[in-house]
């Protein structure tokens, strides 16, 4: 069964009947099935006004659920979101970017999703719509593991909501991968940091593809408040990331993503550092 | 914001012999969206109107096809290439509303009133699009077959440029973006030739883009 209604209501009314593939962007819906056949039903979201808006309001940043990566990538968005768009520009290929969603990559919740570490160091939260309302979820909250998400078989996920970071906060996100276009990541890394007066006043660091789910770094995080930018890349310590869980697959193994993690967490921190100055 | 649909009227200065460009509604009729509402059965006919180089196409599609199948099993424009089908490779990249997209990655109902541009749009062989006879001249290719969608992909990547968006290599994000080699490597990185013909292709595209070489001085 095919649908493609045009309001959400009608959408969430589907969903009542019996759960849907639902469709945003749809790059990863054939991809994904392998040789199984589709799924019986699609729900496409292409025909609802509404979703598609990309604004600051109040101080959080909206993104409809079929805001594409081209879009995220050319929006004029403070430095804050530099990590994020830097990932736009680097997921899949430009033909992907312009029709992929972000809300796309964080339904299919690989742990290689390259959304996530940028949105987990700026503390997103998700949307969620159903016939029976709407609730807001922290993104770490609905990402439960690798493909599985808090979302319910009649939910839709109707926009990612992003609270702006000061307007000193520098952003950066860094990816290992066989190459830089069409694969899968080994390692990525987000920072979020805020310098003032020569010190770190916050840091957030988020890590992805060596755990079931991208994961934050307390630990490192604390370790670098108060600490002077320059010096942020020989503070980190491999104790700091012991959150990981890094597997062995045909990518990596174990031990090279660990030490690939390593380095390049101390490389965004750098690069961060930089932007700061 | 630049918008990517800002790109479409510098497309459509690049359609050789398109004739006028027919520019269809996206709202489908009433009878239909009730259909796309209640739901349609797999497996029954679908109709679906694209904008086909610059031609109304309307079509009956079993609702799964991929706009790739709806292109080469149902136009018959097979000018456009199934390489992976995972879109992995850019074979069957396409212009969807002047912006390039894999055609194999995205199911054709979700397109009905969209303006689609295949290789067989650019030109013909007696009026080569500029990039087609560029990479003709620099022997952009060896066996051909990722070609329509390296010459796609290349006609978008010249209008990204042109519209100012940055890409992973470009330094200055605040002044407009310079046409250099890496700037073309970097944008093609989303389409695969298996032959390596590589360096011909950027030198196909410099040439097309009015660079007097591949080393970035432009022409």
């Amino acid at each position: 069964m095919y649908l493609r209604p045009s309001t959400l209501r009608e959408a969430c009314e589907a969903l009542v009947e019996a759960p849907a593939a639902i469709l945003a962007g749809g790059t990863d819906f054939f991809p994904a099935l392998a040789d199984r056949p589709p799924p019986p039903r699609i729900l496409d979201l292409s025909r609802i006004d509404g979703l598609d808006g990309l604004e600051i309001i109040d101080g959080v940043l909206r993104i409809g659920a079929r805001v594409t990566w081209s879009r995220i990538a050319r929006a004029p968005l403070p430095p804050c979101f530099d990590g994020l768009r830097a990932a736009a520009r680097e997921v899949g290929s430009v033909q992907i970017q312009n029709v992929a969603t972000l809300s796309g990559n964080l339904c299919n919740a690989s742990p290689a999703a390259d959304g996530v570490p940028p949105l987990l160091t700026l503390d997103a939260s998700v949307e969620l719509a159903s016939s029976s309302g709407t609730r807001c979820l922290p993104l770490a909250a609905f990402l439960l593991g690798n493909r599985h998400t808090a979302r319910r078989p009649d939910e839709i996920l109707t926009a990612i909501l992003v609270p702006v970071a000061s307007p000193d906060a520098t952003s950066c996100f860094l990816k290992l991968g066989a190459r830089r276009y069409l694969v899968i990541s080994i390692v990525m890394v987000a920072v979020l940091l805020e310098v003032a007066e020569g010190r770190v006043r916050s840091a957030r660091i988020a890590i992805g593809a060596c755990s079931a789910v991208a994961t934050r770094m307390p630990e490192l995080e604390a370790a670098l408040i108060g600490a002077s930018p320059a010096a942020l890349g020989s503070l980190v310590r491999p104790h700091h990331l012991e959150r990981l869980a890094p597997i062995a697959d045909v990518r990596a193994t174990a031990d090279y993503r660990s030490e690939a993690a390593l380095e390049l967490v101390r490389r965004a921190l750098r690069r961060c550092d930089g932007a700061a100055a | 914001m630049p918008e990517p649909g800002s790109l479409a009227s510098t497309r459509r200065e690049v359609v050789a012999g398109g004739g006028a460009c027919v520019v269809a509604g996206t709202a489908a009729p009433p009878a239909r969206a009730q259909e796309a509402r209640k739901g349609t059965p797999n497996g029954a006919a679908f109709p679906v109107a694209l904008v086909v180089n610059g031609q109304r196409r309307e079509l009956d599609l079993d609702t799964r096809t991929t706009l790739l199948d709806a292109l080469r099993e149902h136009l018959h424009l097979t000018g456009t290439k199934k390489g992976c089908d995972h879109g992995q490779c850019g074979a069957c990249t396409v212009l969807l509303d002047g912006r390039r997209i894999n055609s194999c990655l995205t199911l054709a109902v979700m397109h009905d009133g969209a303006a689609i541009t295949t290789i067989e749009g650019l030109g013909t062989p007696e009026n080569l699009h500029p990039m087609q006879a560029a990479f003709v001249r620099h022997d952009g290719y060896q066996c051909g077959y990722c070609t329509p969608g390296q010459i796609c992909s290349g006609v978008a990547v010249l209008d990204e440029i042109k519209a100012g968006i940055p890409s992973h290599v470009t330094a200055d994000l605040t002044s407009p973006v310079a046409l250099s080699a890496d700037e073309i490597r970097e944008r093609m990185s989303g389409n695969i030739c298996r032959c390596g013909a590589y360096s011909n292709i950027v030198d196909a595209m410099a040439d097309a883009a009015g660079m007097t070489d591949a080393a970035g001085r432009q022409g």
